[in-house]
């Protein structure tokens, strides 16, 4: 059964003190259940499930006429949230794997907004790692990007306007969230949160706009990821395997209740005794 | 023209006459010029001093004759070892070490009762014959079937279908012919079947062992005291075996197509649990089903097709995903596929991908959402169902043309068998329509 909290009118207003008044609230309707709970932030939310979705990718601009053999193009990597949120919610740092020709290969990104930017030659894969805070998540998550710096072969020549951009979307899950975590972030934007209506916005306070990417430098270049195109295209599909399955199974009723040569044909009553 | 006598005349009579132009030395044209009087080509005198051979540019190896070497120009040879040394060709008649001889020599077997004297080829070495027991003697085996005094019979063995006599003369036959129980069976006085016979040796035998031995326990290991011979068993066993032996071919036909149905039900309901990680059992109907068995299985069917959950593959999580506390979705959408398509064969995942492809579905989907996951997994699904029914209808197409063709070699069956036949086809699509 849904947990009781999802039904718990949103917190009114932005900020910790609300959400946790409203959550209080809930517990308080719970029967025989103290109002402080000590195991309050470790105990797990079972069936419910609360994902973050993210972009994550590259963006290689050519360095055109500063370019020398060794130094042909600088790029960024990065990971930002899916509608441009500030991930720092949830992230605590994030480290890039880069290529061990790369002088200090390893580069921690302590805060938001998550990305490297560097300048080189070569494209190779690089290993995303992200540590999320304490009451998110113990474990890490690795993710792989392949940089990208050169066009698909009949581009054209390269531009110093114009970059190569790779981005990959997918979303962070977490199955079972604690519940104090829960409650941290289920009003966040950077969230979503199945089966509860959208809250609505938290005021952006001052500091909170610094952390998201909705201006940030490269945004003209973000994709945009609906999932509005995929699913269209799924139920169409689904639709035509859906007729298709139909039709044969005509086709096999009818080949049952197809008469053979050998048979001695004494009615169909006998003969579909079971039907 | 000196008339054409053979080439070496003619050869020396050319040499002879050299008259002081050298010539060149090749057999044949120098012949026929000789013989047409032509003039004949010069060389440097050097060369006429030279061997009658020809100097060919290499020497022709010794293992290929001349006409072969010639033609190959010596290309394309295999090694060059000799097969068979010329030199041991000679030799093979050498003088052995020790002297052997063959003698006609009379021997007597272990394995004879009688006295017979028979004589066979002995190969003596340096004049001493072979001894020891003749070589076959050891294949003469022999079974040790036991004997009982009066007491003992009394005691342990009676029996009330068996009387003395013919326990004895049971135990006779037994000595006699090796424990052959078909001939023993042929040659008993009285008319007993095979199973009787045995299992009255059996009991007797084993009455014995345990009679004689001091404790169980020493015969305990025997396995004629382990195991005790089930005739009933024996009986059906040989029974069911000649059935199956005289069975017609459309018999057989019918039992294969019945196994091959059962097996395909089992094979993709247990493709379903795996998806489904079902708790609601479903009843398996028994893999061997003998052709008049069809009953029960089209009982369950109908059984299993109710309590097959609808397919909600998007709340069933494997449990390599339970483990995680975070994971991405694309992650968790492999996983699920991959428990999808873990019972398919490789050829069927082909065909789901391929299938996916030519509706212009991504593979992988672009923006993998919870949404747009549970709706890939659901089509992925629906095709596997859609490909699964088309091998169906192919294979109920190929068996209707088969009856077809064979309709017309084999007598008709009978319309109950056949009514059987076609009442499972039936349940079982119904079952499909539940699915």
């Amino acid at each position: 059964a849904p947990i009781i909290l999802s039904d718990s009118p949103p917190a009114a207003a932005a900020g910790a003190e609300p959400a946790l008044t409203a959550a209080q609230k809930a517990l308080r309707s719970k029967p025989a259940r103290a109002p402080e709970d000590p195991d309050k932030k470790n105990k797990k939310l079972k069936d419910v499930e609360i994902s973050f979705p993210i972009v994550y990718g590259t963006i290689s601009f050519w360095l055109g006429k500063k370019a020398s053999e060794y130094n042909s193009h600088k790029w960024t990597v990065y990971i930002r949230s899916a509608t441009n949120e500030d991930l720092s919610v949830i992230v605590k740092r994030v480290v890039f794997q880069l290529h061990p020709s790369f002088t200090n290969p390893t580069r921690v990104v302590e805060q938001p907004p998550f990305e490297l930017s560097e300048s080189g030659w070569g494209e190779f894969e690089i290993a995303i790692t992200l540590y999320f805070h304490s009451d998110v998540c113990e474990k890490r998550l690795d993710l792989f990007h392949q940089l990208k710096l050169y066009p698909e072969e009949d581009a054209g020549p390269q531009s110093t306007k114009k970059p190569v951009v790779v981005e990959t979307y997918d979303e962070v899950v977490f199955p079972e969230p604690t519940e104090a975590f829960f409650l941290r972030v289920q009003n966040h934007p950077a969230a979503t949160v199945p089966r509860l209506p959208p809250g609505p916005m938290e005021l952006m306070s001052h500091d909170k706009k610094r952390f998201d990417t909705k201006d940030h430098s490269l945004s003209q270049w973000f994709s945009n990821f609906s999932e509005a195109d995929e699913l269209l295209k799924l139920a169409a599909a689904r639709q035509q395997v859906q007729a298709h399955i139909a039709k044969l199974r005509r086709q096999l009723s009818m080949i049952e209740g197809m008469p053979q040569q050998s048979r001695v044909i004494s009615g169909p009553g006998q003969q579909f005794g079971h039907g | 023209h000196p008339p054409c006598r053979g080439r070496k005349t003619v050869r020396t009579l050319t040499l002879a006459r050299s008259t002081g132009v050298p010539v060149l030395l090749r057999p044949s044209s120098m012949d026929a010029k000789d013989i047409l009087g032509l003039q004949k080509t010069s060389f440097p005198s050097a060369q006429e001093k030279k061997p009658r051979a020809p100097k060919e540019p290499q020497r022709k190896p010794d293992g290929v004759s001349r006409e072969v070497y010639a033609l190959t120009g010596g290309v394309g040879m295999a090694p060059l070892m000799p097969t068979i040394e010329a030199s041991h060709l000679k030799r093979r008649p050498a003088v052995e070490k020790e002297k052997v001889a063959w003698q006609w020599l009379p021997f007597t077997s272990s394995a004879r009762t009688d006295n017979l004297q028979l004589y066979h080829w002995v190969r003596v070495v340096n004049n001493v014959p072979p001894t020891g027991d003749y070589d076959f003697a050891k294949y003469n085996t022999k079974v040790d079937v036991l004997k009982y005094t009066d007491e003992e019979y009394e005691k342990y063995l009676t029996e009330p279908t068996w009387s003395r006599e013919e326990t004895d003369q049971l135990f006779e036959l037994c000595q006699r012919f090796d424990l052959r129980f078909i001939v023993i069976a042929d040659r008993f006085p009285t008319a007993r079947s095979v199973e009787d016979l045995k299992s009255r040796y059996y009991s007797v035998t084993r009455a014995l062992l345990i009679a004689r031995a001091r404790s169980f326990d020493e015969v305990a290991g025997n396995p004629l005291v382990k195991e005790t011979f089930n005739a009933a068993h024996e009986t059906e066993r040989k029974r069911a075996l000649s059935a199956l032996f005289s069975q017609t071919k459309q018999q057989e036909r019918k039992d294969a197509e019945v196994l091959a149905e059962a097996k395909r039900i089992m094979e993709s309901r247990a493709a379903n649990k795996n998806v489904e990680e079902a708790g609601a059992p479903t009843s398996l109907p028994n893999a061997a089903v003998p052709a008049d068995g069809v009953s029960p299985l089209s009982n369950n069917l109908p059984s299993s097709a109710a309590t097959h959950p609808a397919a909600a593959a998007n709340t069933s999580i494997p449990d390599t995903l339970r483990m995680l506390k975070v994971y991405l979705r694309t992650h968790a959408l492999d996983q699920m596929v991959q428990a999808v398509t873990a019972s398919a064969g490789i050829r069927m995942i082909k065909r789901v991908d391929q299938t996916l492809q030519d509706l212009g579905v991504n593979l992988k989907p672009k923006v993998p959402t919870k949404a747009v996951c549970a709706e890939h997994l659901e089509l992925r699904n629906e095709i596997l169902t859609l490909l699964n029914i088309q091998k169906q209808l192919q294979n109920k197409e190929a068996e209707v043309l088969a009856n077809r063709e064979s309709s017309f070699t084999e007598a008709p069956t009978t319309p109950k068998v056949h009514a059987e036949w076609v009442t499972t086809l039936f349940s079982l699509c119904f079952c499909v329509e539940d699915i």
